[in-house]
């Protein structure tokens, strides 16, 4: 019932961040992978079982937006729900997100909570059937100070 | 740079200093008397700029203790196992969230793209022609003052 995730941002220091938030979180983690841009993103799933990807927008070579949609347009990883985590927060560029099939956004700064939060949604809505095994204490854990 | 402009841009970098790095920043409207800005001394000098809609670049100069504390504060790492390539990704992302945040008001409609921050150390830096020029904004913090200077048009 663990969740393989991928994490997609050029700063070093977002993905240990983020992958301690998700640790904090509760989710129970199988494996976690990290790119430093979309197109390593893509390597990675290719070659890995992913359940839940958490990228940035604004990576060199390729950016989020170009990740999303390599992998909506691929039959084998579609069915992968992707979270952005960015700074990009405008309006214009939510909607294009939306249509592409985003399942999450994450605006930085951002609370550990908010992170919690989206992801415990965006895991119920994919695999609801493996979110039902997960400890109800993990799932209450509100506390998620650094 | 206008008063509005600064004073938006020290609302929007209050937040996210204090959401993620637990810092907080007062606005300095001169270096207080006390400051030796014409000392050299180690800093963090973090780039990012932007284009489209609204065209701009600011650069962060972070003193040293400062860069080091909001990257032990936000990696939640010891003092001695810090190195200077995360106190400089460090420097890049806040920039990046700064700045980020910063336009997600001055262009609501997203019509700008940020491009990739860069940081470097500065060895021997002296801010004294910063802490004098009209571009620069300043904030005291408990490691020092952080030097901003920037154009948005």
């Amino acid at each position: 019932m663990a969740f393989n995730i991928l994490v997609a941002d050029d700063s070093e220091t977002m993905r240990t961040v983020i992958k301690k938030t998700v640790e904090m979180s509760g989710v129970p983690i199988g494996e976690f992978h990290e790119a430093a841009n979309g197109k390593e993103a893509l390597a990675i799933l290719e070659s890995n079982w992913i359940d839940v990807i958490l990228s940035d927008i604004n990576m060199p070579e390729m950016g989020g937006m170009e990740l999303l949609k390599a992998v909506s347009a691929n039959e084998d990883l579609n069915r992968i729900p992707l979270i952005f985590i960015t700074t990009e927060s405008s309006d214009a560029r939510m909607d294009e997100a939306k249509k592409l099939g985003v399942a999450g956004y994450v605006k930085k700064p951002f609370q550990p909570e908010i992170i919690k939060s989206i992801l415990y949604d965006v895991l119920e809505k994919a695999y609801e059937h493996r979110m039902v095994d997960m400890p109800a204490d993990e799932n209450d854990d509100d506390d998620m100070d650094f | 740079m206008d008063e509005s402009l600064r004073q938006v841009i020290f609302e929007t970098f209050s937040d996210v200093f204090e959401k993620m790095f637990f810092t907080f920043l007062e606005p300095l409207s001169a270096v207080p008397a006390s400051e030796q800005v014409g000392d050299a001394g180690k800093f963090i000098l973090a780039e990012i700029s932007y284009s489209g809609g609204n065209n701009g670049n600011f650069c962060f100069y972070f003193p040293w203790e400062l860069a080091k504390n909001i990257t032990i504060n936000f990696l939640g790492v010891e003092d001695e196992d810090v190195k200077l390539s995360q106190i400089a990704d460090t420097a890049a992302e806040t920039a990046n969230m700064a700045i980020g945040s910063l336009l997600g008001k001055l262009d609501p409609k997203g019509q700008s793209s940020l491009a990739i921050p860069k940081a470097r150390e500065l060895v021997d830096f002296a801010p004294v022609s910063l802490s004098a020029d009209a571009e620069t904004c300043m904030f005291n913090t408990e490691f020092g003052i952080l030097y901003v200077k920037g154009r948005h048009e």
